[in-house]
């Protein structure tokens, strides 16, 4: 039996302006149910307004739900402690790289995290050389971190949040604002966080080539979530994908307009059905 | 042959005569022709930025010249001035930059700072919107009550409403959901059509580049790499790589069709023609 680690159960939000809630913002949520599970990696999909960043903030209790339950290992963030204690367990990473580096050195910046949770010296420094090599960045910690390309700066704050040993790490579209090398060092580093230390991973992306990567996908489109499952069962519905404003990765579109009917995920499973389908005729 | 702009021998240098001098551009060649569609790729921190900052001069090279229409820009302040309206600059995430209290009045910016007269800043901005898919009953609400990509449409309509000669987009799309990339593309190549102005697009996703632009300059360590027609650079998939770029998707599976002894061309960059060609394979398979 699955662990549940995130639970939204019949989660609304609404905006508020000037006091008052906004009935019809774009970026509410409506009877919101989503299970989140310890160890797995979840993408979640949408097009811009689709909800998905308010989903992000209600996991680790940034924001608060206006109607439903959100609980984290069972808890409920309705104190301030309580809301602590869930901002323990659930990390948040950014897309923009330079709004959340606090620090002028790359180990302090990761040492900020566990120094506000009150952790002993000895500990901290343990903590942020396992998190900083677990990243990639251990060789560059004495570095500034506006010097760091975009991709390492990301590599940076994920490891801010690793070094608070939080179980699960939600990152808002981290990889918007990077180049291609910089993308691909961040997939791989949230694949092996993943695979490797067993870390919940929530990946809020507008890439479809990052959510095939994924063990589940769920996509939303006007607050709610309309479809969830494997990437394989989620891209067989091109259709469905494109009323809510997202498309397919190139390899599975290709297939599919070759009349190939599995699903395919990536560019080695497309070119094998390819060569499969031209056969020995070649 | 009438450059649009042009640099030469441009760099710029941070630091200069201490020695932490480093070098953000160097050595850069660079033309845009009339009506001509330009990419500029690279990693971050490759000089993209810089190079760009320096066509309306926002930045003075250190050493070098930047030439709009001929002209060097930096020969006397009104030319400075002028070259501002000549060449606008559109910054990624433009909708940050949004201030003004109705859209309208935000959009009319540039004109207004142009000196143009009431009626002549009105038709502009009408077009302008009507260029960037600003929707007309849009134009009298605060751009803060528009969503992210109205509030988008709107921050590019303030620079197209200038009718500059040339315009550079700093990653258009970044951030947008795959709807709204087509949409914005779309916009520019629209837009283009439409005006015949001369477009540069400082981009990272190698599949927007490789359906609109003409030419592509890749720059890596603060100086140009490579130049050249899509098909000339995309070819050259692995020293992309090694600057820290990629090919698109399809053009990687089209590569490995022809590593398998397929015969199929290397030059494919969309699903629409990699289709095509496949189609066209497999019916001669069959028959």
């Amino acid at each position: 039996m699955k662990e549940k680690l995130i639970e939204f159960k019949n989660v609304s939000f609404a905006y508020e302006a000037d006091g008052e809630a906004v009935p019809e913002t774009k970026d509410a949520l409506k009877g919101v149910n989503l299970d989140i599970y310890k160890g797995e990696f979840l993408a979640v999909l949408g097009h811009n307004g689709s909800g998905k960043s308010t989903l992000a903030k209600l996991c680790n209790a940034i924001y608060e739900p206006t109607e439903g339950t959100v609980s984290v290992k069972g808890i409920i963030p309705d104190t301030e402690e309580k809301a602590d204690e869930v901002r323990r367990i659930v990390g948040m990473v950014f897309q923009n790289p330079d709004n959340q580096i606090v620090a002028t050195i790359v180990e302090d910046d990761v040492a900020f995290g566990p120094e506000n949770l009150g952790i002993e010296p000895k500990e901290i420094r343990k903590r942020v050389d396992e998190a900083l090599k677990s990243v990639n960045m251990y060789e560059l910690r004495h570095r500034e971190p506006h010097k760091l390309s975009g991709g390492q700066k990301q590599r940076v704050a994920i490891a801010g949040v690793i070094a608070m040993q939080t179980d699960c790490i939600v990152l808002d579209e981290p990889t918007a604002m990077l180049d291609p090398k910089g993308r691909d060092e961040v997939m791989q580093t949230i694949q092996r966080l993943n695979k490797e230390l067993g870390i919940t991973i929530v990946l809020i992306t507008h890439f479809m080539d990052e959510a095939v990567q994924a063990d589940r996908v769920a996509v939303m489109n006007s607050g709610r979530i309309v479809m969830q499952g494997s990437p394989r069962e989620v891209f067989a519905q091109n259709e469905k994908l494109n009323e809510c404003g997202l498309d397919l990765p190139q390899s599975t579109e290709l297939c599919k307009r070759l009349g190939i009917k599995d699903t395919v995920l990536n560019a080695s499973e497309c070119v094998e059905k390819i060569i499969s389908m031209l056969g020995g005729a070649v | 042959m009438s450059y649009v702009i042009e640099a030469k021998g441009l760099s710029h240098c941070y630091s200069k005569g201490t020695n932490q001098q480093v070098y953000a551009v160097k050595d850069i060649d660079f033309s845009v022709e009339k009506g001509e569609l330009i990419g500029i790729i690279g990693h971050t921190g490759s000089g993209k930025s810089t190079l760009i900052s320096h066509f309306n001069g926002l930045l003075k090279p250190s050493s070098g010249q930047i030439l709009v229409n001929g002209t060097d820009i930096w020969k006397d302040k009104e030319t400075l001035h002028n070259s501002r309206f000549q060449v606008g600059l559109c910054f990624q995430y433009p909708e940050y930059q949004l201030f003004e209290e109705t859209v309208f009045r935000d959009i009319a910016f540039g004109p207004k700072n142009m000196k143009l007269s009431e009626n002549e800043i009105k038709e502009r901005v009408l077009r302008a919107a009507d260029y960037a898919g600003v929707k007309k009953e849009h134009l009298d609400k605060s751009p803060f009550d528009l969503s992210g990509g109205e509030k988008r449409r709107a921050a590019i309509a303030g620079v197209m409403a200038m009718e500059p000669e040339v315009i550079i987009f700093d990653e258009p799309a970044a951030g947008l959901d795959p709807k709204g990339r087509k949409d914005l593309i779309k916009l520019i190549r629209d837009y283009r059509e439409r005006t015949g102005s001369a477009i540069i697009i400082v981009s990272h996703s190698m599949e927007d580049m490789a359906s609109l632009a003409d030419r592509i300059y890749v720059m890596n360590g603060g100086e140009i790499a490579m130049q050249g027609t899509v098909d000339e650079v995309y070819s050259q998939g692995e020293k992309l790589r090694s600057m820290g770029l990629n090919v698109p998707e399809i053009t990687e599976i089209f590569a490995s069709l022809r590593a398998k002894g397929i015969d199929v061309p290397a030059n494919v960059y969309t699903v629409e023609q990699g289709t095509e060609i496949l189609k066209k394979l497999m019916g001669r398979c069959s028959s």
